[in-house]
């Protein structure tokens, strides 16, 4: 009986595009790899229009569907913890357009950030999110996840760029919002899609704001005797309304991990913590905030300041706070990227309790993180294999998630909510808010079919009659693996 | 039942490097062409990991799906936890077994009974070129689909006078400073005698003497690449012998005109890493590789070469990297800047100048369609480039580029580093009295 809808999808995508065999393992996680399942098939549909006729099989069939782009979140977003069908866009790699006059960009979802930015910088322009996995994740993955990246801090997540999006339905209808206008009329179901993780369907093209490329940019590191110092001085030139596009920490784990790799940066390695700044914009402006850092970094004790000298090192300094989760595989097999929002005038209370947290529990954690949004990314080195770290991870992940919750701060900053604190939505919202939730979801997918078992905390008859989770995703896998 | 993969530590401790971040995706080649996971560098690690735990059977799927990996290492580039994918995937298809009865025969045929024996690639080349000048690969060539469009296209191998080896010692044709070991070669010298008699001219006018082993074939690296390290472990060690019996001097650099050859011999120590005999011998021959390049471009070298280089005649110059030249050796500055050396040229780049052309040792052989799919968006890159020439430094990459010129019909040529700066020295003073150089240089 099953194998009859899997035939039907290979003739719709052809038959290499449909993967079923013993590779499929290599789709049972993504960037966390704590959390794993596996599905009935991956297919790769290679536009709209195979995307709708997959769609509309999946739907007779009553499959669960798990939408994908490169497979780097890091909330298990886009893994099949619930089964179903793996509906991937990596074959969707089109730039349709670039308009260099109205500075939009027409692409297919699977088509990779860095590569969008590539194409628009003959015309003086590029794209700004910048997640640090902005060289191998999927402009469409950054619209489900509402991506951010450190110049979300002046340019603005995700969802300030995204001007209109194709969306396949889980029923295999389309949803073309692609001729938005910016300021959209009637309800902006643009801006609902954009962050829904998946859950209202399949976005297989998207429209883009460009930026022009700034006339001056500028980028400063400072090294800082503690990481307290450091945060110090960001929430100071936060509360000093300061004009930046990017204000990055490092600390002492993370610059070693860096400078170990290929992204080695010229980090100083003594450094306890390392502020990373950049300003762009017209020359004055851009000197007045550099300026204005210079005399904040010094008031805080900053033993070294430099100032990127030319691209080329503009380019390292970056390409090394980019390379710094995959670096930190120097430390350990397996690392646990948090990702919590702190009030930007408690950084240094809330870094302190986390590295509290991590030493009581004798983990290895690195903190690497987006100072100016207050979005950090406390990471911990672990090795899977070993049950007992296992457990002590999870549990450090969740009191810094529930410590920064309590102090009026946010569990996800940019990677989503996915399988890993779907729990947690209840600390933040009540049954209120979240059965609000659900009615949008139910609009949109009313047999719940699209991603299931993520985001939104729930028990159906669907997600557990498909070998789906119980309430706490996150505590059962960790049994399981 | 299928084969398991025998479990073996050092495989398993290297697949524990990558903590699956994904940033290699999108700079392998056959993840971009395909979008299958099992086919980019994180999902063939996941599944080694996977295969090493006994959590995977090797069975025909992921067998294709570790095999189809080009080992270009453009991943080992990118990834910021030094994942080393070349050295994982050449263990990993050590104990796997080939996926389809080509790469079965051409391990057993081709690797065991034909590269390491120099008499049998004379035979065997000189036999090719019979059935070439017969135009026998153009008769048999639709009946082999893309296969056969890829032999159709093959270089024609030069006649027996230009496959001679090279004299045991050539020496420096300027004040002579050194003197360098030469690897000649299995394919290069066949295939490509005038690339070596080049390297050599551009090594004797650095001032240099070129020894080179004469009983040599093959280093293994082929070997290595294609899932027989056993082989490979026994190519290295005649290859560490016939440097270590060379004449010249005792700890004189090796140097090699095959990017392919070079990051391999580099590597051998990793061959030998559980005998304690062979394990030191290796270090110390890898410890005197280096490229053609990278050498030519040290030291006073290139100031002396440079002082003998003559304009050729215009022309728009494009240099592709090859992959173990770039990712496997971190070499990619030094040949462009001794084609800036060269008056008279231009040289122009190519976007994915560091991304694999699809030759990738026997990869063009397996997987055609592939092959030829990657190569054809270089074609598209080169014309856009508006190069007349283009320059490479691997015999693979070499046939390949010039097996991609003649399919699409393009006038252009693939030329070796070695032979452009050849060919410049050629129009100078010193040679002109003995060749006229030809009027289109």
């Amino acid at each position: 009986m099953t194998k009859n809808w899997i035939d039907e999808l290979r003739t719709i995508v052809g038959p290499r595009n449909v993967i079923t065999g013993s590779e499929s393992l290599a789709w049972e996680s993504d960037g966390l790899s704590l959390v794993r399942g596996m599905g009935q098939a991956i297919v790769l549909p290679l536009d709209t229009e195979e995307t709708v006729r997959v769609m509309k099989l999946l739907a007779r069939e009553g499959v669960p569907v798990v939408p994908r782009g490169a497979g780097t979140g890091l909330t298990g977003g886009a893994t099949p913890v619930g089964g179903g069908v793996t509906v991937g866009t990596a074959r969707m790699r089109e730039i349709f357009t670039i308009d260099p006059v109205g500075r939009l960009a027409h692409v297919q979802a699977g088509v990779v950030n860095s590569d969008l930015s590539v194409a628009a910088r003959p015309h003086g322009l590029f794209y700004a999110p910048d997640p640090s996995s902005q060289a191998a994740c999927t402009l469409g993955g950054n619209v489900a996840n509402n991506s951010g990246g450190p110049h979300c801090f002046m340019h603005g997540s995700t969802t300030r760029h995204v001007r209109g999006v194709k969306l396949v339905d889980a029923e295999g209808q389309v949803l073309d919002l692609l001729a938005s206008p910016a300021d959209p009329e009637g309800l902006d179901l643009v801006g609902l899609i954009t962050g829904s993780e998946g859950m209202f369907g399949i976005v297989t093209e998207v429209k883009l704001n460009l930026e022009p490329l700034p006339e001056e940019v500028q980028t400063i590191i400072a090294v800082f005797p503690s990481l307290d110092a450091a945060c110090d001085c960001v929430s100071e030139a936060i509360a000093a309304h300061i004009e930046a596009s990017a204000i990055e920490i490092l600390d002492k784990l993370t610059i070693a991990a860096v400078e170990d790799s290929i992204f080695a940066a010229g980090y100083p390695r003594e450094a306890e913590a390392l502020l990373l700044v950049e300003a762009e914009g017209g020359a004055l402006e851009v000197q007045e905030t550099i300026d204005l850092v210079l005399q904040l970094a010094r008031k805080h004790g900053a033993m070294e300041i430099r100032s990127a000298q030319d691209k080329a090192e503009r380019a390292r300094l970056w390409a090394g706070r980019k390379g710094a989760f995959g670096a930190m595989g120097r430390v350990a097999p397996d690392l646990y990227v948090a990702d919590v929002v702190a009030p930007r005038t408690r950084l240094r209370e809330i870094v302190a309790l986390a590295i509290e947290i991590a030493e009581e529990r004798n983990l290895r954690l690195g903190n690497v993180f987006h100072a100016g949004d207050g979005n950090l990314h406390p990471n911990i080195a672990y090795d899977r294999r070993d049950e007992d770290e296992v457990r002590r991870v999870l549990e450090a992940g969740q009191l810094i998630m529930e410590a920064c919750i309590e102090r009026g701060g946010s569990l996800t900053g940019e990677h989503g909510v996915g399988v890993e604190k779907m729990t947690h939505m209840c600390d933040l919202f009540d049954d209120d808010d979240l059965n609000t939730m659900h009615r949008v979801r139910d609009a949109l997918d009313p047999k719940r079919r699209m991603n299931p078992t993520k985001v939104l905390p729930l028990r159906a008859c669907r997600e557990v009659r498909n070998g789906g989770l119980p309430f706490s995703p996150m505590g059962n896998l960790e049994a399981k693996t | 039942m299928s084969t398991a993969i025998r479990s073996l530590p050092l495989d398993y401790d290297l697949t524990l490097d990558c903590i699956h971040c994904g940033l290699c995706l999108n700079s392998c080649p056959t993840y971009r062409q395909s979008g299958r996971e099992s086919e980019g560098p994180r999902g063939r690690i996941h599944l080694m990991r996977a295969l090493a735990e006994g959590r995977l059977e090797a069975d025909q799927d992921c067998v294709e799906a570790l095999d189809s990996c080009l080992v270009c290492r453009n991943c080992e580039t990118v990834c910021p936890a030094g994942v080393q994918f070349g050295a994982l995937m050449e263990s990993a298809r050590d104990h796997l077994p080939a996926p389809g009865l080509l790469a079965r025969g051409l391990r057993w045929f081709g690797f065991r009974l034909v590269l390491p024996h120099r008499r049998v690639l004379g035979f065997l080349a000189g036999a090719v070129r019979l059935t070439q000048l017969l135009r026998l690969p153009q008769v048999i060539a639709p009946l082999l689909g893309q296969r056969g469009i890829a032999l159709a296209h093959l270089p024609v191998f030069p006649e027996a006078n230009k496959r001679r080896s090279l004299p045991p010692v050539c020496p420096s044709t300027s004040e002579r400073t050194e003197a360098v070991g030469m690897l000649e070669g299995c394919v290069q010298r066949q295939l490509y005698g005038d690339v070596n008699r080049a390297t050599v001219a551009v090594l004797n006018a650095c001032g240099a003497d070129v020894h080179t082993p004469q009983d040599h074939a093959c280093c293994g690296a082929l070997h290595a690449h294609n899932g027989d390290l056993d082989e490979a472990r026994r190519l290295a060690q005649k290859t560490i012998q016939a440097f270590e019996d060379l004449d010249g001097e005792p700890d004189m650099q090796i140097v090699l005109n095959s990017a392919g050859c070079g990051a391999h011999m580099a590597e051998y120590p990793r061959l030998f890493a559980e005998d304690p005999l062979w394990l030191p011998r290796a270090d110390a021959f890898a410890q005197r590789v280096i490229d053609f390049s990278a050498f030519v471009a040290q030291d006073q070298r290139a100031e002396r070469l440079k002082k003998q280089l003559a304009p050729l005649a215009p022309r728009k110059v494009a240099w592709d990297d090859p992959c173990h030249l770039c990712h496997g050796q971190g070499i990619t500055a030094e040949p462009r800047a001794l084609l800036d050396l060269i008056p008279g040229i231009e040289r122009v780049e190519m976007p994915s100048s560091g991304s694999c052309c699809g030759s990738a040792g026997i990869h063009a052989l397996l997987y055609p369609a592939e092959s030829n799919q990657l190569l054809d968006a270089k074609l598209e890159e080169f014309t856009r480039s508006e190069a007349d020439v283009l320059i490479t430094a691997n015999p693979g990459c070499q046939m390949q580029w010039h097996g991609g010129f003649s399919r699409t019909g393009k006038a252009a040529r693939p030329q070796h580093l070695a032979e452009i700066l050849a060919a410049s020295l050629a129009q100078g003073p010193q040679v002109v009295s003995k060749t006229k150089p030809p009027t289109k240089g």
